[in-house]
């Protein structure tokens, strides 16, 4: 505490961004020992944090409200006990500031409504439209390096041609399924229309390869990318979409005819049409492609085309 | 006109194409683009024709100036290098070029992993072909840039001013359509000069060139040449309202374009009982409009010839 005390109030300011987690800060601590009271409130892009990140980047700016209004000495004890706390518990440090010093207004402890993560969604009920999974793509490491020449030759279904791409197509017709699998043993499968339906064909693809002689194993089996499709039954007006929609929409129907609409909580991306259809992508769970559709949905029906 | 005064040996190349009977033309896709750009329902056939043709000069004109920059490097193509070199000094349409490259990169990206087919095609092509446009003109700016200004264009996010009134354009247009109309519609914005790559090749006719575009120029062209219909339709639409006086007002010249657009719709559809004869632009307005864009008013416009110009004025750069 005494050792404080002793920095200049500049290099005060600079100690406390060790207990930071978020980089912008530091700008902000300087200002700390000028005590206005008043933070200017950094201008981060809000896009790429999550709501728990968002709270505990308010709840850091509430720290430096409260600090900066307070006296030296408690500015000093703040900033060591913000030193000491870890990362995880700010919310403790937060109750406790809050009996010693008085707030300079009430900031909330959640983001409001407004901020740019999601798209403003007005209170309705659900759309009842469920969104079909049209492809999944999932990866395996079969754990051992393989020889592609035999692998394809003696597999029924396989084809390989090195001149063109290193690695064996193989497909199985019942599930409609397209394996790709590399030399050093990873495989890549596409096509499944479900998680369970991958696994299984990922599970099929190994036992082919083990049936060939080789010590096939199923190590970490991964979903990579969900791709989804739906119909709203009703034609969208894609310029007035994307219009309002700008941060977020890339409209160029010379080049696709569809808007594509990148969604930022969850990080799914787009693809609406003018006829009602939309396909969701780039998720990697089955929930982030209702959350993203229950979304979009009300916001597609402010854009209804109608008669 | 003066445009074709300004640069006598494109008028040679393009009359002649003119008195071989140019079989391939695009009067009635620019009909439609007009309409989907900002103009009546019915575009006339005129308009169109003449807008056809001050395309084409000036996408003649760009090709030479192209190949003579191609023939500077050494190439043996025309690539997009030398199309990027050329519209350098304008910074705002070079920055949209730029975000029309990285949208087409970013849209093949995504089609590709929605569609398996196309999944594998693409890895069996070797996979490096994410992001080929932008690695282009990276590097390409990356290599002349000397002051900065051109790499920073990569960051910048400003809006694009033109792009955002054409957008409010279509977003009232499209308000008061219906549904049969605004499927028209649709079906008319997606038309552009890429899908008809072959058409718009022999339209081009490179023949007459010693070094030819390759693929991605060709792209580059046809999104060019879609700019510069784009661009005469909105300076077609300002010298339209232009034209247009009101009774009484002494400052209607100084109203602002967006302003009088608002007034005027709502009168002429209100007056004219929805008559689309008189709301198509008549080939006048392109004449007009192309003059004032050629016309350069700078300090010492009175003092020099308007003869002496060593290039025409691009409408797309």
């Amino acid at each position: 505490m005494d050792q404080n005390n002793n920095l200049p109030p500049y290099a005060q300011g600079l100690a406390f961004p060790q207990g930071a987690m978020t980089p912008g800060i530091p700008i902000l601590s300087l200002m700390m020992p000028y005590g206005t009271g008043l933070t200017p409130q950094p201008i981060q892009s809000t896009k790429s944090l999550s709501i728990l990140e968002e709270q505990q980047r308010q709840q850091q700016q509430q720290q430096q409200q409260q600090q900066a209004a307070v006296a030296a000495v408690q500015q000093s004890t703040s900033q060591q006990a913000a030193q000491g706390a870890s990362g995880q518990t700010p919310q403790l440090f937060h109750s406790q500031t809050l009996t010693t010093a008085p707030l300079l207004g009430t900031t909330p402890l959640y983001p409001s409504p407004m901020t740019p993560i999601t798209p403003a969604t007005p209170a309705s009920e659900s759309s009842g439209i469920v969104p079909q999974l049209q492809n999944i793509v999932s990866t395996v490491n079969l754990g051992c390096k393989l020889d592609l020449k035999t692998t394809a030759l003696h597999a029924g279904n396989a084809e390989y041609n090195p001149k063109r791409f290193a690695a064996v197509i193989m497909r199985i017709r019942e599930s409609r399924t397209t394996a790709l699998i590399f030399s050093s043993g990873k495989m890549v499968c596409t096509g499944a229309k479900s998680e369970e339906q991958s696994r299984l064909a990922a599970r099929k693809y190994a036992r082919i390869v083990q049936k060939l002689g080789v010590p096939a194993q199923f190590l970490d089996f991964k979903i990579q990318n969900m791709v989804g499709s739906s119909d709203v039954k009703f034609p969208i007006r894609l310029e007035g979409f994307a219009l309002t929609h700008q941060q977020f929409s890339s409209y160029e129907p010379e080049l696709f005819p569809g808007l594509i609409y990148r969604m930022i909580k969850p990080r799914i991306v787009l693809l609406i049409f003018v006829s009602g259809k939309v396909i969701l992508t780039g998720a990697k769970v089955r929930a982030e492609i209702y959350e993203a559709f229950e979304n979009i949905y009300p916001i597609l029906k402010g854009f209804r085309k109608t008669t | 006109m003066n445009n074709t005064a300004a640069s006598p040996m494109s008028t040679a190349t393009s009359s002649s194409g003119r008195s071989t009977g140019k079989s391939v033309s695009f009067a009635a896709e620019l009909q439609s683009m007009m309409f989907s750009l900002g103009d009546s329902r019915r575009p006339l056939h005129e308009t169109a024709v003449l807008v056809e043709d001050v395309v084409h000069t000036q996408l003649i004109n760009l090709l030479q100036q192209a190949a003579e920059v191609s023939q500077l490097r050494g190439a043996r193509v025309i690539s997009a290098e030398d199309l990027l070199f050329l519209i350098r000094k304008d910074k705002k349409k070079l920055r949209r070029l730029l975000k029309y490259m990285f949208f087409r990169d970013y849209k093949s990206k995504i089609v590709k992993g929605i569609d398996e087919d196309d999944l594998l095609e693409d890895k069996l092509s070797g996979s490096n072909n994410a992001n080929k446009r932008q690695k282009i003109a990276q590097d390409f700016l990356n290599s002349i840039d000397q002051t900065g200004e051109l790499l920073a264009m990569f960051e910048d996010d400003e809006i694009d001013e033109v792009k955002q009134e054409r957008m409010e354009r279509a977003e009232r247009q499209t308000r008061i359509m219906d549904s049969a109309q605004y499927a028209e519609f649709c079906e008319s914005r997606q038309l552009s000069f890429s899908k008809k790559a072959s058409k718009f090749r022999d339209w081009l006719d490179c023949s007459s060139l010693e070094i030819k575009p390759n693929v991605v120029a060709m792209e580059i062209l046809a999104y060019l040449a879609y700019e510069t219909v784009a661009q005469l339709v909105d300076l077609a639409l300002l010298v339209r309202q232009d034209m247009v006086t009101k009774a009484g007002d002494p400052f209607s010249h100084a109203i602002s374009a967006t302003f009088i657009q608002y007034h005027s719709s709502a009168e002429s559809t209100a007056a004219c009982g929805g008559e689309a004869h008189s709301d198509a632009i008549q080939p006048c307005h392109i004449r007009e409009a192309v003059r004032r864009y050629s016309h350069k008013i700078g300090p010492l416009s009175p003092f020099t010839s308007a003869y002496r110009r060593n290039g025409m004025a691009f409408l797309a750069c």
